[in-house]
């Protein structure tokens, strides 16, 4: 079966339809930014220089105090929302893929936000970035990105963020959300993009992603573990103190994510593979306050 | 050391696969995982020692191994030689007697006996023998000597109380039967000490003896015995004892009831090691189940009651064709079982059932039936008349013929009497010194006749004891067996019985119907050998009163499949059984030692079992139970 099929379209509509300005409210804490301009909503007044613009006088005002009072306008600017997706062969681990579950999840954010006339890009990386989909607008590019979103193959040897960010937030663009789709299993750590991220001003939200097996592995005996990420083999004998201690090890790394976020204001968003990407969207948007 | 099953050593070979699957096994599975930074963290944190890495597989690999021989060399039933030349031949007399079953060792000392006797046979050697015996009753061999130790503790669970006697004497000569002379081998007894013989067994070098049970106080019914009266016809006489076997007096009651009626109650006081003994004489016609009980509670129960079986007496139609005769007239009259009507002239024909007496009235043909001829006047188809005996001596008598019972006529005066000849034959039940008889019984198939040649009119026979006896023995012999008294029988006493209805010949043996011999209280019959008309059965080993019936519809049919044929009492009325207090030499016994034989109970491939298994486990927890975990 194919990644998108009719029925996701379907379901990216739904999503769409019952989302309330999802990247602008509280989901990802961004706060609006009082750019005044061409709006057509009222902010306040300053005193008029000469070069001003007439026809933003108010004549009401200096009818009634002979004081020349420019009013301003709060600027209406559509939000830029950069994707950046794990595409490491870690991603393709789990049945069904973390990578799977991944780009559903980015192509569902991204048309919820083509729809609120947002602007969106997607940045897929593992060892470093490996593939761009442009910024773009309106909600006629899904099926471009969805393309490029199913034409995307798992690869790299390694995941690095922090080589990832420094990559991304040197190119020249505007700020905006930074939503970072991945695993997190990157040995250097996840903390160096994603300080990286906010040191930019960029408004960095994670969604981790673990399969079952990872979570809770059903290893015994004497085995050789493969890391289908690096491709480096490893004989072990696992017993059970050992799935014990890695259990432990796992919590406590993704506890660790949870803190990190939490200390900082970054949004995260932690599931398993079993979670269908509709359900994950509708219960990210219930933590936002963004759907009823 | 030797293998008896050295062919097994071939399984050995089953190393070569496990050998190769540990070569494959060390192959191993590839596992892919998303990312190995969490187990690096863990197998970083504690890493294996290198040897340890090294050997492990190894090591399981020699365990399995080793695992593998010892299955190999336990198969092989490896022994060692002195197991053969130290194995031991043990005979285990248990005492089933009455007095085992008493309850001064809870829950009885047989139990107790028992319980040693399992302690024993769980201490065996692996080639050590051991047969049981019962020392009860009637010795035999329960179990034949054997090393399976499950059938020997079955045959000792399933060794029978009894109520007989003791008889470890015998038992213990069965026992050295078995071992055979044979070196290493000894006889146990366990018993409660409570029989004579003990200090010379216990004097024997090659017999041990256990004793259970302490000094208990016990009274008990040592004789019941019933018998007619030789005055009159329907009574009878108990003769009756109770002992004391205790060293304390006792105060009791003695009950006598004839099926549910009190016949008497005599209250009894008995001195240390008293005993009590009384005939009573009681009459009754319809006979019944006597039975004798003592309202004492004590640790042995068998000889708290008695039974004996009072038979029903039948009257018995009587024509006596004589001249007036006051004696044999009086003589018949006092009999209350005699319905006699006298005639002056001989009967041609006799009725059914009816006994005839002829007193000097001779037809010329004796007619059918039971006929008692009384001094013959004249000749008949039996026998020829002589010249009259002068005062004939009676020399010869048959003391085992049942009309011959308590009666003695080589003292009484008889001046006269007649000599006969008879034309056939004739059992002299008495005869004079000139060999002619004087009370004779001929069996004709048309009935028996009696025939007493005396003269009653003259002597002193009429007047002597001798004749009523003889007149009641005379009608109860032409009744046939029916109504006779069956003395009660002791424990352990076997008996001669004529099986009714069972013929020994003919047609008529094989359509009888077979019979079994029913044990007081209900369970399983006896079956009893069929076509015979006599037969022998016993020891008998239940107090009580035993029956003889047709046999139910199934071989272990719960009850007979109609009215008993016959009863038999059976008593205790063991003296030295009621004495619950063990000799002098059982108390002085000192505690035996163990008779386990040591550690090594167990033949070798046994502990090479246990081995094998205990190396398996230890295989199993560093290196199998992960998988199965």
């Amino acid at each position: 079966m194919a990644l998108f099929d009719s029925e996701f379209l379907k379901q990216l509509e739904y999503l769409s339809l019952v989302s309330r300005r999802v990247f602008r409210g509280s989901l990802l804490a961004q706060k609006r930014t009082m750019q005044l301009g061409g709006g057509i909503e009222f902010a306040d007044h300053r005193e008029y220089t000469p070069g001003d613009d007439f026809r933003y006088l108010d004549w009401n005002l200096y009818a009634r105090h002979e004081a020349l009072m420019l009013k301003r306008f709060q600027e209406e600017e559509d939000l830029h929302v950069y994707f950046l997706l794990d595409c490491s062969r870690s991603m393709a681990f789990g049945s069904p893929s973390k990578f799977d579950l991944a780009r559903q999840v980015t192509a569902a954010l991204a048309y919820i936000a083509l729809a609120d006339l947002d602007r969106i890009a997607v940045v897929a990386f593992s060892s470093d970035i490996v593939a761009d989909f442009p910024l773009t607008r309106g909600k006629a590019r899904i099926l471009s990105l969805l393309r490029f979103l199913e034409n995307l193959p798992a690869q790299g040897t390694q995941t690095d963020l922090s080589r990832v960010v420094t990559g991304f937030v040197h190119r020249n663009q505007r700020r905006g959300l930074a939503i970072v789709v991945s695993d997190l299993f990157d040995p250097a750590g996840f903390d160096r993009g994603l300080d990286m991220l906010r040191h930019r001003r960029y408004e960095p939200h994670v969604v981790q992603l673990h399969d079952r097996t990872e979570a809770d592995p059903k290893l015994l005996g004497d085995i050789e573990l493969f890391d289908v990420e690096t491709e480096a083999a490893r004989k072990v004998t696992v017993t059970e103190r050992n799935l014990r201690r890695y259990k432990k090890i796992f919590d406590e790394y993704q506890a660790a994510v949870r803190k990190y976020c939490r200390n900082y204001g970054v949004g995260c968003t932690q599931t398993s593979t079993e979670v269908p990407f509709d359900d994950l969207i509708l219960k990210m948007m219930r933590t936002a306050g963004a759907v009823v | 050391m030797s293998l008896a099953a050295p062919a097994a050593l071939f399984l050995a070979l089953l190393a070569i696969p496990i050998i190769v699957f540990y070569i494959l096994k060390i192959r191993l599975r590839r596992v892919p995982v998303s990312t190995v930074i969490f187990w690096q963290q863990i197998f970083e944190e504690k890493q294996p020692r290198s040897i340890w890495q090294h050997l492990r597989h190894l090591l399981s690999l020699l365990v399995q191994l080793l695992f593998l021989m010892l299955l190999v060399f336990a198969l092989g039933q490896p022994f060692f030689n002195w197991e053969i030349l130290a194995a031991r031949r043990l005979v285990l007399v248990v005492d089933n007697s009455a007095s085992m079953n008493a309850t001064d060792a809870v829950p009885t000392r047989l139990d107790a006996a028992k319980k040693i006797g399992r302690d024993l046979i769980s201490g065996l050697r692996f080639r050590d023998e051991l047969a049981i015996v019962a020392g009860g009753t009637e010795p035999h061999v329960v179990c034949g000597l054997s090393g399976h130790e499950r059938t020997l503790l079955k045959a000792l669970d399933d060794l029978p109380a009894t109520d007989g006697p003791t008889r470890v004497g015998e038992a213990v000569a069965l026992a050295r039967n078995l071992i055979g002379g044979r070196s290493n081998a000894q006889v146990i007894v366990l018993t409660d000490g409570c029989f004579e013989g003990l200090e010379h067994l216990a004097r024997a070098a090659d017999v041990r003896i256990h004793s259970v049970g302490r000094r208990t106080n016990n009274v008990g019914i040592t004789r019941f015995q019933v018998r007619r009266s030789l005055l009159d016809p329907t009574g009878y006489q108990i003769l009756m004892e109770v002992a004391n076997a205790g060293d304390d007096p006792v105060e009791c009651r003695l009950e006598l009831d004839l099926d549910d009626d009190v016949v008497d109650v005599v209250p009894l006081k008995l001195e240390p090691g008293g005993r009590w003994s009384q005939t009573l004489d009681k009459t009754s016609t319809s006979g019944g189940r006597l039975t004798a009980r003592i309202d004492h509670a004590d640790a042995l129960s068998a000889d708290n009651r008695a039974w004996a079986l009072l038979p029903k007496r039948e009257p018995l139609k009587v024509v006596l064709a004589t001249e007036p005769n006051l004696f044999l007239e009086k003589v018949l009259e006092a009999n209350p079982l005699v319905q006699l009507q006298v005639v002056r002239e001989a009967p041609q024909q006799v009725p059914a059932e009816t006994v005839l007496i002829l007193h000097r009235m001779i037809p010329e043909r004796i007619p059918p039936g039971p006929v008692f001829v009384i001094d013959p006047a004249a000749a008949s188809d039996l026998w020829e008349l002589g010249e009259p005996l002068e005062n004939p001596i009676v020399t010869k008598q048959d003391r085992d013929s049942l009309l011959m019972t308590h009666v003695r006529l080589d003292n009484v005066v008889m001046p006269q009497a007649k000599k006969l000849t008879f034309s056939g034959h004739a059992h002299v039940l008495a005869g004079a010194v000139s060999n002619d008889p004087v009370y004779a019984s001929i069996e004709r198939p048309s009935g028996k006749v009696l025939v007493l040649t005396v003269n009653l009119d003259q002597g002193d026979l009429p007047l002597r004891t001798a004749f009523p006896i003889l007149m009641t023995n005379a009608l109860a012999w032409f009744s046939g067996a029916a109504g006779e008294l069956r003395e009660a029988l002791a424990t352990g006493a076997v008996t001669e019985v004529a099986l009714p209805g069972n013929p020994a010949t003919g047609a008529a043996a094989t359509q009888a119907p077979a019979l079994q011999l029913w044990p007081p209280g209900g369970g399983s019959p006896r079956p009893l050998p069929a076509g015979l008309a006599q037969a022998v059965i016993g020891p008998f080993d239940q107090c009580g009163v035993w029956s003889i019936a047709p046999a139910g519809s199934g071989v272990k049919s719960p009850a007979p499949a109609g009215a008993p044929t016959l009863e038999i009492a059976c008593n205790l009325g063991n003296r030295e059984e009621s004495d619950l207090r063990p000799t002098e030499a059982a108390l002085a016994l000192v505690p035996a030692e163990t008779l386990a034989a040591g550690w090594m109970t167990r033949p070798i491939w046994y502990y090479l079992v246990i081995l094998a298994w205990v190396l398996a486990g230890l295989e199993w927890y560093p290196y199998q139970r992960r998988w199965i975990s």
